[in-house]
């Protein structure tokens, strides 16, 4: 528990620095809303083309195609904030006080691997409720029986497999901006480094048919598949952050 | 006997094949005011990261107030306080100066009852608390270090690790640091580990010193000691009013007179045997109507003493 109330502490400030400077807190709300305003631009566009009945049986096969895409936005803030953690301290020279306080190596990772996921998280559960009320408004407004995209299929992956990949791409990151002397390389990594993390989020297009149709029993083994690979990659990347801290490098680095 | 705060042996530290600390030997006292003198480059700073466990050295270690940089690294944190280089620019820009304090002072466990009376304090010490609620960035160069100094003294550490702590200050707020120095000495008994070019400061605050150049530690000791046992020379000044070239070239024709330094209003003249001869070289100016308005023994500076140390260890 004392780990994680120091981490907490860095976390909070970290959060509250960010939050502080305004093309950062609207950037991220910019970034998040990209997912919501795609899929329910889809869920519109059915709704009103559609004749009743039909609309609602469409959204259900395509929810396991459209709804990664909400797990695959909130995991660009994610690595963006986390790419900044450690370099960006660097390079406003806070790092060596910080590093000189008695925070163990595991408090400040965890700190700061939370600092990025608590938004990333709150991004992600924003736009899922968002995606929903705007769905269900949709569907009512054009007259058509309600139903949840997300589905619940595409809920139990997005909140079990996002948050992982979600820790797995921060865990990377973090390790990554304690490695590079610059904020501007940091970013440069993380665009690369993303694509690793996003391309799992694409499995459940495994249930899509060459007919065009979905594959009900393909989802859940789609699902399961992409919990696995975020389950290791998680582990991976947070016994590689872990192992490989090194405050001697960090402070060495000009 | 004093006990030792702060023991270094054989601490060494390389990055690459530049070696910045070179088997460092140290031992300072408990309560003492230590400065680490030594020019750009000399491997000071990196001592002090050293000692504020931020660099891992290559070999040998150090112990402060009983435990090991290598060992106990998080324990070392806990009890020194750190104001690193260029200190001024180490302040979280985006948070106030309030906020800054709070924020290093809940990672050093300072209970949360206590946090606003010491940041009360110390902020009203530093003249600071009128600016509490402005951010750190925008503070003046001076304000941003004041506020750096507040943060390394905060938890009240045992051991201050200052690099350069009055670099970035005008003469008044330096001299509020000093004081402060001395104070937190005499009050709390802190140890302090000083890295400066500031030599009259140095002076000025420190009871012991060691000059250090290329890594290496070429002298150290107690800072009254050094001077006067390094600095036995027989200097005087004499202030004249009138010709200062006439009143070298009377000085150089007497034979006891080792040296001649002309200034602007006086001469600095270097006497063999000085009781016996000063009243000789005396007459001499006077008998030649050079009127003498001072004639005083002149007191060594470090300054004189640092640079033949580094001078002498450079050659």
């Amino acid at each position: 528990m004392m780990v994680f109330r120091k981490s907490m502490i860095v976390a909070r400030t970290d959060l509250k620095m960010a939050l502080k400077v305004t093309y950062v807190k609207y950037g991220l709300v910019a970034v998040a809303a990209i997912g919501p305003i795609m899929i329910l631009a889809i869920v519109g566009m059915i709704a009103f083309t559609s004749p009743p009945g039909a609309a609602s049986a469409i959204l259900q096969l395509m929810s396991p195609i459209i709804s990664p895409m909400l797990g695959m936005v909130s995991i660009i803030p994610a690595s963006l904030i986390a790419a900044n953690a450690l370099v960006g301290e660097r390079e406003q020279n806070t790092l060596e006080p910080l590093l000189c306080t008695p925070l163990t190596d595991r408090e400040l990772l965890i700190g700061k691997v939370m600092s990025s996921f608590i938004p990333s998280m709150a991004l992600l559960l924003g736009s899922l409720l968002a995606t929903e009320i705007g769905t269900i408004l949709i569907l009512a407004i054009a007259g058509h029986p309600m139903i949840l995209i997300p589905d619940a299929n595409g809920l139990f992956l997005l909140l079990t497999a996002g948050p992982l990949m979600i820790l797995a791409m921060n865990s990377i990151m973090i390790l990554i901006s304690g490695r590079v002397s610059r904020v501007y390389e940091a970013y440069q990594t993380s665009g690369a480094t993303v694509m690793v993390f996003i391309l799992p989020m694409l499995l459940p297009m495994m249930s899509l048919e060459t007919g065009g149709m979905i594959d009900p029993n393909a989802i859940l083994f789609a699902n399961i598949l992409t919990i696995l690979i975020a389950v290791i990659l998680f582990t991976v990347t947070w016994v590689l952050a872990f192992s490989r801290f090194n405050r001697d490098r960090m402070v060495s680095l000009v | 006997m004093k006990l030792e705060e702060v023991a270094i042996s054989g601490l060494t530290k390389h990055f690459g094949k530049i070696v910045a600390v070179d088997h460092m030997e140290l031992s300072i006292p408990a309560g003492t005011i230590f400065g680490l003198l030594g020019p750009n480059g000399a491997g000071k700073s990196t001592t002090t990261r050293l000692l504020s466990t931020l660099l891992r050295p290559t070999e040998g270690t150090a112990v402060v107030s009983g435990h090991d940089i290598l060992e106990e690294p998080v324990r070392v944190r806990e009890i020194t306080g750190v104001l690193p280089e260029e200190s001024n620019h180490t302040v979280y820009p985006t948070l106030t100066a309030y906020e800054n304090l709070e924020y290093i002072a809940r990672l050093y466990d300072v209970s949360e009852a206590e946090i606003p009376e010491r940041i009360e304090e110390l902020l009203k010490f530093m003249e600071l608390w009128d600016r509490k609620d402005d951010k750190a960035g925008e503070l003046s160069t001076g304000n941003r270090q004041r506020l750096a100094l507040c943060r390394a003294i905060l938890h009240r550490p045992k051991v201050l690790l200052l690099d350069e702590p009055t670099s970035a200050l005008d003469p008044i707020a330096a001299k509020r640091v000093r004081e402060l120095i001395l104070s937190l000495s005499q009050q709390y008994k802190q140890t302090f580990f000083i890295n400066s070019h500031n030599l009259p400061e140095v002076q000025r605050v420190c009871d012991r010193i060691a000059i250090i150049d290329k890594g290496k530690i070429l002298l150290q000791g107690k800072t009254q000691e050094l001077r006067t046992k390094l600095l036995a020379k027989q200097e005087f000044r004499i202030r004249i009013v009138g010709d200062i070239e006439k009143a070298s070239s009377i000085a150089q024709s007497m034979n006891f007179v080792e040296g001649v330094k002309p200034e602007v209003d006086s001469i600095l003249v270097t006497i063999e045997n000085p009781t016996e001869n000063n009243s000789s070289l005396m007459q001499a100016l006077l008998s030649d109507g050079i009127r003498i308005v001072e004639f005083a023994e002149e007191e060594a500076t470090l300054e004189d003493l640092y640079l033949e140390v580094v001078k002498g260890g450079a050659e």
